[in-house]
């Protein structure tokens, strides 16, 4: 690992204050550290943030919650009104790595996790992400865990995380606090951007920004919701494909819905179409494969990564029949 | 043997070790207390074939810490091979840093030696290489079938006429099978302590078999074995990768000597993935013909696989097929195709793992087109005689393995037809497999010194043996225990250093039988050696206290050794075992759980049902590995392996596995060995891959070819012709 600074600090404006271009703000450390042992990240200074009092679980007046971003992913996913009001977050969150990993991410660390991709480990090979200008290994190499959607030549990898996939599905919007001291927020759908060419930037953060709260839209999706996530193995792996589905059921028909994938694209990718196609409709098989079949009908697989169409589509249907037929 | 005390071989008494292990007092390679010793790192390749034609030291140089960096250019010259791609053996010489070629991608090129691991770590990265490369690299086996030789005639089987015995059949089945890379990646990583004293060399390592590794070392820096010492006291589970020495540990000794201090070299778990070892891709065709009513006409196997372009490994996939069933006609081959990838060697059951794979589901397949249950179809086409050998097995229990399971197991609830038994989104499977691996014995060397204190005898056994985490402290102190009727707080047992007698060590399923008839003739010389002293009669029973008092010493030392006798080597000698495997298969994400599985062995003596239980638990969740995840990626255009670390390799996790039951049958094997043990330490994984296989297409219709069999693998395959969905 190359050698650096560390700064520790519980003074928010300390932090802020002491981020040069070359500094990393550290969290969990459960990627960033891994990656600096890879010298795919090499900081000159750490920040060590998590001890920043962005720690909180709390309910705003409209009945939302406000999760603070240096809260574990454990202790979030197993908060009692997280499990009650985001059933939903709370599955995926806890379908995510292994339960030493949980305890240490972060919130804020989760929404920036980096991808998986083979090519972006590995500083001998091509990546544009990585070194911008070198290349795309995947692009002709192993891609079958690479993106269906929303690529672009100069980088065809895929977002790994399964909280942000929830979260894309019931909404939600990220706090920052600038550099300059004011905050900003960012609509989740905003906050990742698909690889463009500029793949070597996954979110629209700008620099020194620290992400401070995730505010949830109001819990409207918790009788009715799944994560299903499709992987190699039981636990600690990641999705092949996994479809996060919420919704609400009012006189017998889908009064209100959100569905994201992950898996298949640079950020989470929301099933637009198929929300739109289900609003009003029945909760009935055949309205879900219908949906699946709107959601998939853009995908533009590679060689190594056909199989996430038909997978993309089963993991739908089960999603939303797990989600109608809850309790049952 | 009759177990003569509540602790003896036999009963499944904790491990002695145990207590030393769970509270880190045992101390494993890189855990030694050595003054003064500095910390090397070996550098790798990043490309995978070439020469090296640059390199800049300038930057690693002035870092702080840095004492030494080796390449081609300033290493010491080391005996290399005398031939193009002689054959890997455990105790071969292992050349590094000769010369500026580039083999494979990840090969060491240099190795930095620093006061601290993390300095020897940030240098390494960066030494800046610059290579010339050489684009006729190969990396893909099945791209490269033109490129195939025949290694060794020897390998080659062939008996009665295969023409003959395929025409005679009514049902023939013809297929490919193909097993990808797998890393062994024991828990202990790859790890040693070299210091240099009077041109004495002290070597702490992590290696099976201590007397090889002293042998690899002399034998590469030319130097007497006398002045080579090898100590491993514990070891962290091996699988094969230390069956050999490996370059770090030669690195380290050869840097030890330059910068004239002790160097210590952990290997990273990512060079554990390119400088280790590794169980090679094979492609398998196998075909088997059988008449109508079950009976074998004609086995047809063939293995292509790839060894590494500087020295040449075989993994005898056929081994299994050449000796398993009845069937006069029979043909088994092994090809090579060199390969610029890693050098594969030894990975636990090498061959019977891969080989039992093809064997097993064939058979299946087989017994599928002919309509005969899979356990009748081998239970059918038993033999109490090797016939690749001619020889009688020494026992063979096969059938019993087969029939006790499938009641264990309630076989007689699976539906032949596949798809048929369903719930909610599960399609529900039973397979079934059996197994066969060699149980060899080796020539075994054992010390014992006896010690009588205030009417207390301790006894102490040395040998060069290892513990790889199998428990070998544990049934040597058993062993040991009963021959002179002690209870175990009186016996000491020290292993794994080169100044001890000298044992095979572990691996092959050898340890076990070796080490505790090697332990106990030592202990049974030491009993007629102080009979004969005093004229006592061989069979009459004096406590070993009393025969010390009789000699009126206080201190004994006996030596001795056990080796095969002639009876061995007129029989073919294996263990046998049976898996059966229920598998829920998601009919529309293609994940599957292992619901279940019993896997009923016949080992000989079982000499500690706890350890032994253990020892088979990991062989049958190593052996789901193969079919669950386990892989490990070739990068197509470069020849790097994409897995490289625990995250993309995929080993079973709790949840992958259910229950498990693990029966052992009663049988003591005394033309195996006097004491009638068998080994047990890769019958574990041998076969289960197939059972699985077998219990997906019982479930889904789809015959999975390919390992790992992985959701996505699965969810595109198409049913079997026939097998109505």
């Amino acid at each position: 690992m190359r050698p650096f600074t560390y700064t520790g600090t519980t003074n928010r404006n300390e932090a802020l204050k002491a981020f040069t271009t070359t500094s990393h703000y550290l969290s969990g450390g459960t990627n960033l550290v891994d990656l600096m042992k890879e010298h795919v990240e090499q900081p000159d200074q750490l920040i060590y943030v998590k001890n920043l009092q962005y720690n909180g679980i709390s309910k705003n007046k409209d009945g939302s919650y406000t999760i603070g971003a240096m809260r574990s992913n454990a202790d979030t996913a197993n908060h009692k009104d997280i499990r009650l009001y985001y059933p939903l977050l709370s599955m995926a969150m806890l379908s995510a790595a292994t339960a030493q990993i949980r305890n240490m991410a972060t919130n804020g660390g989760n929404l920036l996790q980096r991808t998986r991709c083979p090519y972006f480990f590995e500083t001998s090979m091509p990546c544009n992400k990585r070194e911008p200008e070198s290349g795309c290994g995947a692009l002709n190499g192993v891609n079958d865990q690479h993106a269906i959607f929303g690529y672009s030549d100069n980088c065809i990898a895929t977002h790994p995380s399964d909280m942000c996939v929830a979260l894309a599905a019931i909404g939600a919007t990220v706090e920052v606090q600038k550099v300059d001291g004011g905050s900003r927020k960012i609509d989740l759908e905003d906050f990742h951007r698909l690889p463009g060419d500029k793949p070597e930037k996954d979110s629209n953060l700008e620099p020194g920004e620290l992400i401070t709260h995730i505010h949830l839209a109001k819990p409207e999706l918790s009788n009715h919701y799944a994560y299903v996530k499709i992987r190699e193995r039981s636990s600690y792996a990641f999705a092949l494909v996994s479809v996060a589905a919420g919704f609400q059921i009012e006189d017998e028909k889908i009064s209100k819905i959100g569905l994201a994938m992950g898996g298949v694209a640079h950020k989470p990718w929301k099933l637009i179409e198929a929300e739109e196609f289900l609003l009003g409709k029945k909760p009935i098989e055949s309205n879900f494969g219908k949906a699946a079949e709107l959601a998939m009908k853009d995908a533009k697989p590679f060689e190594g990564n056909r199989y996430k169409v038909p997978m993309g589509k089963n993991a739908i249907v089960r999603a939303l029949m797990q989600a109608n037929n809850i309790g049952e | 043997m009759k177990t003569k005390n509540a602790t003896g071989v036999g009963n499944a008494i904790d491990r002695v070790e145990g207590h030393l292990k769970v509270t880190g007092e045992a101390t494993y390679a890189s855990e030694f207390k050595v003054e003064n010793k500095a910390y090397g790192q070996g550098i790798n390749s990043t490309i995978a074939k070439g020469e090296i034609i640059g390199i800049d030291t300038s930057e690693a140089e002035k870092l702080k810490g840095v004492l030494k960096i080796i390449t081609y250019k300033n290493a010491e010259k080391l005996k290399t091979f005398d031939k193009e791609r002689p054959v890997l053996a455990t105790d071969s010489i292992a050349p590094v840093l000769q010369s500026n070629k580039v083999h494979y991608y990840g090969e060491y090129v240099g190795f930095v030696v620093a006061e601290t691991f993390e300095q020897a770590q940030y240098a390494a990265s960066l030494v800046k290489l610059k290579y010339k490369e050489d684009a006729t690299a190969r990396f893909i086996l099945g791209q490269n079938k033109d490129k195939a030789y025949n290694p060794s005639e020897e390998s080659d089987h062939k008996r009665g006429n295969l023409k003959k015995g395929f025409s005679e059949a009514d049902a023939i089945i013809e297929q490919t099978y193909n097993t990808p890379i797998e890393h062994q990646h024991p828990m202990e990583l790859h790890a040693t302590i070299s210091s240099w004293n009077n041109g004495k060399v002290l070597v702490y390592a992590s290696q099976q078999i201590v007397e090889d590794a002293v042998i690899s070392i002399s034998g590469t820096f030319q130097i007497p074995k006398k002045d080579v010492r090898v100590v491993a006291k514990y070891v962290g589970g091996g699988f094969g990768s230390k069956l050999n020495v490996e370059r770090h540990l030669i690195m380290a000794v050869m840097a030890s000597k330059m910068v004239g201090r002790p160097v210590q070299a952990t290997v990273t778990r990512s060079q554990m993935f390119t400088n280790t070892g590794l169980r090679q891709s094979n492609i398998q065709v196998v075909k088997l013909g059988a008449k109508k009513t079950g009976e074998l006409t004609g086995l047809l196997h063939e293995t292509l696989a790839y060894t590494s372009t500087t020295q040449e490994f075989q993994e005898p996939c056929g081994s299994m097929s050449k000796m398993m069933y009845n069937v006069a006609n029979a043909a088994v081959s092994e090809r090579l195709v060199p390969l610029n990838l890693q050098q594969p060697f030894s990975m636990r059951a090498p061959g019977e793992a891969t080989g039992s794979f093809a064997l097993e589901c064939a058979m299946d397949e087989l017994a599928w087109k002919l309509k005969i249950d899979p356990v009748q179809f081998r239970i059918k086409n038993d033999t109490q005689e090797d016939l690749s050998q001619e020889k009688p097995f020494s026992s063979r229990l096969l059938v019993e393995c087969l029939t006790i399971g499938a009641d264990e197991f309630g076989w007689n609830k699976r539906q032949q037809k596949p798809r048929a038994n369903k719930k909610g989104n599960w399609l529900i499977g039973y397979g079934v497999s059996a197994a066969a691996r060699a149980a060899p014995f080796n020539e075994t060397h054992a010390k014992v010194l006896l010690n009588l204190t205030n009417d207390t005898v301790t006894a102490t056994l040395q040998m060069d043996a290892t513990d790889i985490g199998t428990g070998s402290y544990t049934i040597l102190a058993q062993t040991v225990s009963d021959c002179f009727n002690v209870p175990l707080e009186q016996v000491v047992v020290e292993l794994g250093d080169s100044d001890f007698p000298i044992t095979p060590g572990s691996g092959g399923s050898w340890g076990a039988a070796s080490y505790c008839n090697g332990a106990k003739s030592a202990c049974d010389n030491a009993i007629a050696g102080l009979k004969k002293n005093r004229n006592v009669p061989k069979d009459e029973d004096v406590s070993i206290a009393e025969l010390l008092k009789m000699n009126q010493i206080t201190s004994y030392e006996s030596q001795s050794l056990a080796k095969p006798d002639s009876e061995f080597e007129k029989h073919s000698i294996f263990s046998f075992g049976a898996n059966f495997t229920e598998v829920w298969v998601d009919k529309d994400t293609a994940m599957y759980k292992i619901k279940r599985m019993v896997n009923v062995g016949s080992a000989g003596k079982i000499l500690n049902p706890k350890t032994a239980y253990g020892q088979v638990i990991g062989g049958l969740t190593m052996g789901a590995g193969m079919v669950i995840a386990e892989q490990t990626k070739v990068e197509p255009n470069f020849g790097n392996f994409i897995t490289r670390s625990f995250a993309d390799y995929h080993v079973p996790v709790n949840l992958d596995m259910a229950n498990v039951d693990v029966i052992f049958l009663p049988e003591e094997d005394k033309i195996a060995n006097q004491m009638g043990i068998k080994g047990i330490g890769e019958l574990g994984i041998t076969s289960v891959a197939a059972s699985i296989a077998n219990a997906i297409f019982n479930a889904t219709g789809k015959r999975m070819r390919d390992l790992p069999i992985t959701p996505e693998k699965l969810l595109m395959a198409e049913v079997e012709d026939g097998v109505t969905v």
